[in-house]
């Protein structure tokens, strides 16, 4: 059997080594992307606990639930794809490796203060590699990014503390703290759920809380670009879709849908917002780390949905979405921004207007950019479309005529995607550039993204059917 | 599996899973995927006849249906279905495709890319091919966005082309616009029938509103893939990519998908719905019919009368005659297939010939320089414009006549459509084959090679004796009707008066067209310009509104919500470094504060106590 403290072990060590022995740093966290995996696979993660007692106030007992084993599949796989496609810095990798470890003790952990640390952990590698290898406008990115959501995070604990002094509880247990929600006054309850709200609508982000994604996305350097896009933003949709929910429902407010509609409003607003950004810019990272805003905002339209609509074959169906898009988003996101990374390398430029008829001199790497920019409009064939497809369908259900939002909101960010494949890769061959080249490693190691983005698009139910899913996270605390 | 079943997955699965081999195949040599592609199609044709064999001979139905979710709990339904519809239309669609396929090979002999466009093409055909055999409505949804990205992928082929890049970034939006609202449609149906995606699954829905709605959220979606009005404005631009491309979109795909989408789902449509169906219809084919009148371009005047005949489709369904609706509409559909892959192919012989000249006017007197291609042409126009005895006679004086008994309006304009099909349809042909050659081009044409004509003649065959199979194709559809023999002889005669007028004006050299655009002024100039829809598309929605809406958006972006946060950062940066020259390291100032200090805070307790607040 092989249990949590053998992973976390392992990570460690695997840390260590590549902190003492610098070299070996690319391969520990390859070795650290696939024992992930391994980890995941061999726990054929129902609902697979890990209890190892009390320790002081701390609950120290680890649970596997679909979402969490699904986000840390997206995280072995992300570990692996940096240090193939990326000759970063060893720094950058023990950087990845100790957030690594952060994440899994994150979405493993069923203690709310052990949550909280984990959450802060992330920041700290987070902060180091916008703030080491950044751009030109790095400290200001890097400080806003960390004390952004860190001021999300403050009110989280304070959230929390609020709920283990008002339910004079004994230890940060999740099961104690969330089941016992309702028994404290209600102004205690909206400020819990409002604290945790905050926290996961920032990180997630949300509009208007996202003003630290563009610069930390533009600012960091493109591998870390990749972590940070792909692996922090999971952190809200977690916390949205497991921890808020199972508070939400577990609250004096369930029955109300005020909360809910705030929440689909805000996704909305998201998905319209970013995409009108998006469409104004002429950087492409930072373009698309709009189409990042963009892609999240299904999750918070579908977690809205599913506590609006609370049980039933819908709310099945967005949650499901929310998952897939979770993990669809994390891979697409990744081959977006290092295919744009291997397009600024060759170009020298990340400017749309710029660029033109790469497709000439760099076919294999416009090939991939327009595959990840594909993917990342919903066409099908690739994984992006199986949760945008459910969450919509779904989210007619309790939207009805407001749907016309959704699909302007679709066309928009279908537009400014087609929009940059005809400035870039197609269209006359701008002579300016010079005589430019494609490197066949990089592109061949976007193929660790790109194949696992076909195949899961093609037969979703790997993921469903591979785990047990008949607990999804409601009332797991219960 | 059952055999039959496996047979209906692989018409479509066999060139899907033989696209990346096409492609692959072409970096060892690039003529093995033209083969390869060929191949390819040929066996989904082989395919569907065995399908075709199995229902006419044995009366099998092929259905199979699994859970794309599964494990999930969802019934998520993707699977094929074998019918009559989608057995007729998977013939016409695999039969037409290997033919142009075939016309490729000729035709793109020598493009160093030829391998990603077979590869394209094999995908397009096979996308298409899933779209009319699919069971459930979201896997048809899935083919219905891989046809659209094909036709992305295939219009925007030469990419190097500005023109070509646009057009296919137009024709992606644009069809995108109706896909939401296919999107909104799979939406509204999962939601009223209560979970269902089968498409036999959607008569759940109440007969009530909520069909209305469904179904017009479809026919949304079916407008946008079929270029009717108002979405309608991408295909003329569609015509930058090659020409056997614009022959695939026209005639086997694409803009077909919509009208059988419409066929498929008929069962949901109300009366409501059908009359929002029925006038875009009409609407569409004269303001179409009018456009074709103007353009100049080879192509385009061809593209605008898809645009028309795609209105006599979907008029036929709006007609709401049931089972009869649909054998119309379908019979116009796959007779326009071949008459217009046919003019399409023959178009691209005659571009092959002259060198992608596309302007009419710099041709003329082709027919004795190119007798093979013109003379098909010459079938293909009669049939376009329904001369009697060709395919299009059959087809659409049908449509017409039993549009009498519902709409006398409908009928009216129809009629007239009649009457402009003929004009714009011969005026093209007028200024292509007769004449003195109008340009250097002209002068030096010659004829296409025979893997090129070989496809032209056998679509020219079936352009006209399509007619023959009238009655078994409605009755295999479902349609009996009465009799043949009581057409209205008003579209036969219209269509000879615009013949005559065409040849009068275009058939022979004649100022007269230039002095009717002079005297028309104003309305001539509204009809050339599109009647200003591309304008109000382009200039007004997508320039003024949704880019002046994305500057404001991203001036709010940079002022208003980061400068909170900036303005936030600001302040407490400022407070710092005025609070820090209080650190002066000078004792006497500290002593100073500490007393002072004191004091006020002694006073401070003081008011309080005054206050009662403390005691």
């Amino acid at each position: 059997m092989f249990s949590l403290q053998y992973l976390l072990l392992i990570l460690t060590i695997f840390l260590l080594i590549s902190i003492f022995a610098r070299k070996s740093a690319r391969i520990m966290t390859l070795l650290s992307g696939i024992i992930t995996i391994v980890f995941v696979m061999l726990n054929n993660p129902t609902y697979t606990s890990f209890n190892y007692g009390s320790f002081s106030i701390l609950y120290m007992s680890f649970r596997l639930v679909f979402i969490a084993s699904v986000i840390i599949i997206l995280l072995g796989i992300v570990e692996i794809f940096v240090s193939v496609r990326f000759n970063a810095r060893s720094g950058f990798y023990a950087f990845t490796q100790f957030l690594g470890i952060a994440l899994v003790l994150l979405f493993t952990t069923n203690d709310f203060l052990l949550f909280y640390i984990a959450w802060e952990m992330v920041l700290i590698p987070t902060f180091f590699m916008i703030g080491l290898w950044g751009g030109a406008n790095k400290d200001y990115a890097a400080m806003k990014f960390f004390i952004y959501t860190h001021v999300g995070s403050v009110f989280m604990l304070l959230a929390i503390f609020t709920m283990y002094f008002q339910e004079g509880a004994t230890n940060f247990s999740m099961y104690y703290l969330i089941g016992n929600l309702n028994s404290i006054p209600l102004v205690y309850q909206a400020f819990v759920l409002l604290g945790f709200a905050l926290a996961f609508l920032i990180k997630l982000p949300s509009v208007p809380l996202h003003t630290w994604l563009p610069d930390a996305y533009v600012e960091a350097p493109y591998e870390g670009t990749v972590v940070i896009s792909s692996l922090l933003s999971k952190m809200g949709a977690f916390g949205l879709l497991f921890i808020f929910v199972n508070l939400y429902q577990a609250s004096h407010y369930s029955g109300s849908t005020l909360v809910p509609w705030i929440l689909v409003i805000l996704g909305i607003i998201s998905l319209l917002y970013s995409a009108l950004v998006a469409l104004y810019q002429k950087d492409m990272k930072r373009m698309m780390s709009y189409a990042s805003i963009g892609h999240m905002s299904f999750i918070t339209i579908a977690t809205g949905g599913f506590l609006i609509l609370g049980t039933g074959l819908y709310a099945t169906l967005l949650y499901y979405g929310a998952v897939f898009q979770i993990i669809s988003h994390g891979l697409i996101i990744s081959l977006i921004f290092s295919t744009v990374g291997s397009v600024e390398k060759s170009t020298g430029t990340r400017n749309i207007v710029s660029m033109g008829g790469l497709a000439r001199k760099i076919p294999f790497l416009s090939f991939i950019l327009l595959a990840s920019f594909l993917a990342s409009v919903a066409i099908p064939g690739f994984s992006g479309f199986v949760g945008e497809i459910s969450v919509l369908i779904g989210s007619y259900a309790f939207l009805k005529m407001y749907f016309v939002f959704i699909m302007i909101g679709i066309v928009l960010t279908a537009s400014y995607h087609i929009y940059t494949l005809q400035r870039t890769i197609f269209g006359p061959y701008n002579e300016y550039l010079g005589n430019i080249k494609e490197n066949r490693n990089e592109i061949l190691a976007s193929l660790i993204l790109l194949i696992p983005i076909i195949i899961l698009g093609i037969y979703p139910s790997l993921i469903l059917h591979f785990f047990n899913i008949s607990q999804i996270g409601m009332g797991v605390f219960k | 599996m059952d055999l039959g079943v496996l047979m209906t997955y692989l018409i479509f699965g066999f060139p899907l899973m033989l696209t990346p081999i096409v492609i692959g195949v072409g970096y060892i040599k690039k003529n093995y995927s033209m083969y390869l592609g060929v191949i390819a199609i040929f066996f989904s044709f082989l395919f569907t006849v065995y399908i075709f064999y199995n229902y006419t001979v044995k009366g099998i139905i092929i259905q199979n249906n699994f859970n794309w979710f599964q494990g999930s709990g969802i019934y998520v339904p993707l699977g094929v279905i074998a019918d009559n519809l989608s057995i007729i239309m998977s013939l016409m669609v695999s039969f037409v495709g290997f033919l142009i396929i075939l016309f490729s090979v000729g035709y793109m002999a020598e493009d160093p890319r030829r391998h990603i466009f077979f590869g394209e093409m094999v995908l397009f055909t096979a996308s298409m091919l899933g779209l009319v055999l699919s069971s459930s409505i979201l896997m048809l949804f899935i083919f219905w966005e891989l046809v659209g990205l094909c036709s992305y992928l295939l219009i925007g082929f030469w990419y190097y082309k500005p023109n070509a890049a646009a057009a296919a970034k137009k024709a992606f939006i644009v069809t995108r616009v109706g896909d939401v609202f296919f999107i909104a449609g799979i939406g509204a149906a999962f939601y009223y029938s209560g979970g269902q995606l089968l498409i036999s699954g959607l008569n759940a829905i109440p007969y009530t509103w909520e069909r209305t709605i469904v179904s017009l959220l479809l026919f949304g979606g079916a407008i946008g893939k079929s270029a009717q009005f108002p979405l309608h404005v991408w295909i003329p631009d569609a015509m930058e990519g090659p020409t056997t491309v614009s022959a695939l979109i026209h005639a086997a795909t694409m803009v077909t998908a919509g009208v059988y989408l419409v066929a498929r789902t008929y069962s949901i449509f109300t009366p409501e719905s059908l009359s929002v169906v029925l006038f875009i219809g009409v609407f569409t084919i004269i303001l179409s019919g009018l456009l074709g009148l103007v353009v100049n371009d080879i192509k385009r005047i061809l593209a605008y009368s898809t645009i028309s005949q795609i209105g006599y489709m979907v008029s036929a369904l709006g007609l709401g005659l049931g089972s009869a609706s649909i054998a119309l509409s379908i019979y116009q559909l796959e007779s326009h297939a071949f008459f217009k892959a046919l003019l399409f192919l023959s178009a691209g012989s005659i571009l092959h010939a002259l060198l992608n000249v596309r302007d009419v006017n710099k041709m003329g007197g082709l027919w004795k320089k190119m007798p093979v291609t013109i003379t098909s042409m010459f079938i293909g126009a009669l049939a376009l414009s329904g001369f009697p005895l060709t395919a299009g006679y059959f087809s659409k004086d049908s449509i017409v006549t039993a549009s009498y008994n519902v709409n006398l309006w409908a009928w009216v304009f129809l009629t007239i459509g009649a009457l402009l099909t003929s004009l714009y349809t011969f005026r093209l042909f007028f200024k292509i084959a007769l004449g003195k050659p109008r340009s250097y081009a002209a002068e030096h044409a010659h004829e296409s090679g025979i893997i090129m004509l070989i496809p032209i003649v056998i679509l020219a065959f079936f352009s006209l004796i399509f007619g023959v199979f009238q009655g078994g194709f409605y009755s295999f559809l479902g349609y009996h009707p009465e009799s043949f023999s009581v057409l209205d002889l008003a579209p036969v005669t219209l269509m000879l008066i615009g013949m005559g007028i065409s040849y009068w004006l275009y058939g022979r050299e004649s100022d007269i067209p230039d002095k009717i655009a002079r005297a028309m002024g104003f309305l001539y100039k509204f009809v050339k310009n599109k009647f200003y829809l591309d304008v109000i598309y382009t200039n007004v929605i997508a320039e003024r509104a949704v880019l002046g809406l994305s500057a404001v958006s991203d001036a709010t972006e940079r002022r208003v919500i980061d400068g909170f946060v900036n303005t936030w950062g600001e302040i407490v940066r400022n407070a710092g470094s005025s609070l820090r020259k209080l650190q002066t390291g000078i004792a006497r100032q500290y002593v100073i504060m500490i007393i002072s200090g004191l004091i006020l805070m002694l006073l401070f307790i003081r008011i309080l106590m005054i206050l009662g607040v403390l005691h």
